[in-house]
This record gives C-alpha cells, structure tokens and sequence, in this order.
C-alpha cells in the first residue's frame, strides 16, 4: 500500500523549520490591527483639522478685504453653492450646478472609459505582438509628452463644439497613458510566475488570463488612476474653450460675470469629482492588490 | 486508507505521476530521470553562447541528486529543460520514461524565490493548479488543508504571500507544488536567498519531507556543504559549457540532521566533491 504524501494519521506537523523565526505581520492579531485603527483616526481627525485651519484662513482674509468680488467669505460661498446646487445660474443658459456636473461626469465617463478599453487592447497587443509593439512605440512615444488640450481647437474643427469633440479629446488624452501603463505592467510581470503557473499544470490560456493579465491589473489601475488626473484637466479646459454646458463652461460663464462665489463652487465642484472618482479607483486598487490593504 | 491521501490510492498502479515510491530504491525500475548528450545553446545577438553541451544524467526514482557547479555553468537551465520551460537543442530528456514536451504538474518546480501569487491567500495559492486543471475537489480542498498542517501553515492558509516570512512563503510553495503528487521536484537553489538560520531549518523541512515520501528531487546548488547534507549522489557540472565532470556518491547514513556537518565523515565527502570542483 502506498503512502499519502499527506499523513493525516501523524497528528505532529513538521516542524516548523527555523523556530526563530515569525511573520512579517501576525494577520489578524489584536495589537495590530487596534493600533492601525488608531492610527487611521489619527490621520482623518489630523487632515480634518488642516481642512478647518485652511478654511479659517480664507475666512479671515475674505472678512479683512472685504470685498466679495476678489474674495467672498466662506459662509457666503457655502450659500450660494447650496442654492445653485439645485437653482439655475441665469446666465448659464438656465443649468444647474448639479446639471453642469453631471454633464462633466458624463463626458469623463464616456472618454475615459473608451480611452481606457483602447488602451488596455493596444497595451496588451504591444505586449504580446512584436510587430505591433514596433509599430505603435513610436506613436505613442510622440504622443505622451503632447498636451492632450493642443487638440481643442482641432477637434472642434473636425467634431463642433458638441459631445464628440469632448469625448475624442479624452479618449486621446487616456489612450496613451493607459497603453504604457498596461505594457509595463504586463511587461513587469516575472517569467517565473508564468513558469510556476504552467508546471502547477495550468494551460497557456489559462497562464495569460489568470497570471499574466492579473498580475498586471494593480499597475493598470495605477495607470487609470494618472489618466484621470488628466482627463479633468483636459475636460474642463475643452469647456472653457468651446462648450455651452459643463462645470468649465459654468466657471467661465461665472468669471466673466465676476460671480465669485459661483467660481468657488464649480472648483468645489470639480474637486469633490476628483476625489470621489479616485476614491472609487483606489478602492478597485485595494480589492485588486492585497499589498495595498491596511494602509 | 482513508483520509486526505484517499483518493490517490485509488489510482491505478503504475500510473507513473501518482506513484509514491515506498523504498528509497527499486532498481529494477527505470530511471525517474534520464540525460543523453543533452547540448543547448542560446544565440545572442553577437555570438553563440553554449550552456550545455553533452550531458548525461541517469536519476533512480526516491534519488535526492544535487547538480553542483560555479555559477553560469548551466544549472539552471539544465533544471528549465527538465521542467519543459526551454527545449533543449540536442539529446534525449526522459522523465519517467517519457519524452519532456512541456512543463507539466508531474515536476513540481521550486524556484530561487517562492514566486507565490501575491493575489491569492495561502490557500488559494496551494489549490491553484488543480484548479487550473479543473480536478478541484472537495478531497483535493480537504488535502490541501492537511499540506497546510504538514508545513506548519494551517494559522496562515488565510493570509497573504506579503503577510508571511522569507521561510513561511517557501513552504507555502512546498505545499503547492506537493498537491499535485509530483513523481520528481526540481529545485533550483530554493534557499539561497535566505538567512542562514532559516535555510538550515529548511533544510531540515525538505529532508523530513523526502524521508517520509521518498520522491525523487533534482536540487540545485552551488554549496557545497548543501549538496553533501542533501543528497545521495552529487553531479559536479564544469563551468561554460556545463558538462558532468563527475557523479559523487555521498555514502553518508540516513536519516541525516545538520549536526551531521560536524563528522568526520562529512568532511571527507565534502573534500572529495571540493576536489572534483577544482580539477
């Protein structure tokens, strides 16, 4: 009769070699994770506080120049977000803020997302096919350094001043970085992975789909976490320029009509955008890269 | 028998990737692992570099052989071309009687580093290869809870590869190349990048395993010391091209235990591998 490999009759385990020795972190260990957590409150009580000392200080100086056109108090700014949340700006061609908003989301939403799906293919096909890779690098090599905001004038061009234009404009901006970001990636991941994966038994397939592709998923993350840095940049530069709606063109509109305050809250606007939108691309990266948890 | 190692004595006999080899040696058996005149060349874009040229190798099955040699000399792509990673140019490369075509869950592959998915938990990396062969089953999941008892993982089947320690994330990769019942493992310098208190206890792990599954290892080294504790016989590669200088029985009793290094005995065999080395 042949042994298991595996003697579950042996009560004793090996020994564990090295009696020295201990894990980097003892997972789920009281002490720990009651010290991560305190220091979790730590640093949102501490970046609160620098918040409140900011907003204090811009308080202070809006009430000693007095003059709410340079600069309104905060108290004032809050107020008219609050009222043009959901009351049209009469000369923004009767939007709201929230509607200037959502017209904003919904072009980094459309651009994005299709720069990034361009981007994932192209990268990976550079990866995996030599001739594409020799093909493409050069492209993308002039395109990166270039401004995606130097196409405005030309998309309105070929596209008006409509939807289009201002999906092309992010599509161009995110393609590039999204492409380098899934080529290194997929060019980062160690041959010895893909190795060990095929002498566990797993076929090629299952090897690029399951190593290859996921190993690469935290670095494209990171590279979509870049492109929409730049996608807000792009966007609201592109509705500044030719648009009649969105948060750039509400800004604009709210200079030239010195509204102050309106300024203020399309900025707010954009900012709480931003983070919500890295915020939801930090939490994809969490759930994608145990490495990045607990931090 | 029952228990986790069920259903692997239902298997038929002589199916050769499942059978564990009950005596350290059966001779009349063929050799688990068999080298003739194996050459490999790699072309760099200038010159030709040959790596290997001629070697012949003969493994008996439950045989701890250790390849020994100063580094560049071909080791490790000697240990690639046994676990079907490159082809070799020329020669004959049997594993079980049976041509090498590909890497395959039949030679469990240990490498320098542990190269554990850092995207799967402990557990989830010791099933990974059944379940890439679809042979996930609840016998598989409830061995692969009793592998992770055996290497002293079952506090840590949850955590991830970052989690654990240089030693822990080896014996991790044990487990998972162990599910798959390899007929030989191939192990290329496993513990070199460790501190010398971990390896020697890993040392220890590796010869309790072999003792008490007798599987035939391919281990690959360039200690000295190392391949005299580890193994029965010692293949001295020469440097560029590798070429088996000589074969080096290592008459040492078993079991053996790192006290051993101390004997006169040890320092004898170690001498007569330093010897072959050096000529």
């Amino acid at each position: 009769m042949s042994e298991p490999i595996v003697c579950a009759a042996r009560p004793a385990a090996l020994e564990a070699p090295g009696g020295l020795e201990s894990p980097a972190e003892a997972p789920g260990t009281g002490g720990t994770r009651e010290r991560r957590r305190r220091r979790s409150w730590r640093r949102v009580a501490y970046g609160g506080a620098g918040i409140l000392l900011a907003l204090g200080v811009w308080q202070v100086a809006a009430l000693v120049i007095g003059d709410p056109v340079t600069l309104p108090t905060v108290s004032g700014t809050v107020r008219e977000l609050l009222h043009y949340l959901t009351h049209p700006y009469p000369e923004s061609q009767g939007k709201t803020l929230v509607e200037d908003a959502l017209i904003s989301t919904g072009r980094i939403l459309a651009g994005f997302g299709l720069g990034t799906v361009a981007g994932l293919v192209l990268g990976a096909a550079m990866a995996g096919v030599r001739v594409v890779r020799e093909l493409a690098d050069p492209l993308i090599a002039v395109m990166r350094p270039l401004p995606p905001i130097a196409f405005i004038p030309l998309l309105v061009v070929w596209f008006g001043i409509g939807e289009t234009s201002k999906v092309a404009l992010l599509f161009f901006g995110v393609l590039p970085v999204i492409t380098i970001a899934t080529l290194g990636a997929l060019d980062a991941v160690p041959a010895e992975l893909v190795n060990a994966s095929r002498s566990l038994g797993a076929s090629h397939f299952h090897t690029m789909v399951h190593v290859r592709l996921r190993a690469a998923v935290p670095g494209v993350i990171t590279g979509m976490r870049i492109a929409m840095g730049g996608a807000w940049t792009s966007i609201i530069a592109a509705e500044m320029i030719a648009a009649t709606g969105g948060v750039g063109f509400l800004i604009l509109q709210a200079g030239n009509y010195l509204q102050t305050p309106l300024i203020f809250s399309g900025i707010i606007v954009i900012a709480v955008l931003g983070f919500a939108f890295d915020g939801l691309l930090r939490l994809l990266l969490r759930a994608a890269d145990p490495t990045t948890r607990h931090s | 028998m029952s228990g986790p190692g069920a259903s692997r004595t239902a298997a038929p006999e002589g199916a050769p990737a499942n059978t564990v080899v009950e005596e350290p040696r059966i001779t009349e058996r063929p050799s688990a692992v068999r080298l003739r005149d194996v050459g490999k060349t790699f072309r760099g874009r200038r010159r030709r570099t040959s790596a290997l040229e001629g070697v012949s190798l003969d493994i008996e099955a439950g045989e701890f052989l250790c390849l020994l040699g100063p580094s560049g000399c071909g080791k490790s792509t000697l240990l690639g071309i046994l676990a079907g990673f490159v082809p070799a140019d020329s020669g004959e490369v049997l594993v079980d009687g049976r041509p090498v075509k590909g890497p395959g869950p039949d030679r469990g592959v240990l490498f320098q580093t542990p190269t554990l998915f850092p995207w799967l938990t402990t557990r989830q990396n010791v099933l990974y290869g059944p379940k890439a062969r679809g042979a996930l089953t609840r016998e598989t999941e409830e061995e692969a809870d009793a592998l992770l008892e055996t290497v002293g993982l079952a506090d840590f089947r949850d955590a991830y590869p970052h989690e654990l320690s240089g030693g822990m994330r080896h014996r991790a990769a044990f487990a998972r190349v162990l599910i798959n019942h390899p007929s030989v493992l191939l192990m290329d310098e496993p513990f070199g990048a460790l501190d010398a208190i971990t390896r020697a206890g890993m040392q220890r792990f590796l010869l309790e395993l072999w003792q008490r599954h007798h599987m035939t290892i391919v281990f690959v080294t360039h200690d000295v010391e190392e391949a005299t504790l580890l193994g029965d016989r010692v293949a001295v590669l020469s440097g560029r091209p590798g070429r088996t200088k000589a074969v080096v029985d290592i008459p040492l009793p078993r079991p053996r235990a790192y006290e051993d290094t101390e004997t006169l005995a040890f320092v004898t065999a170690k001498r007569r591998i330093r010897e072959v080395l050096e000529r």
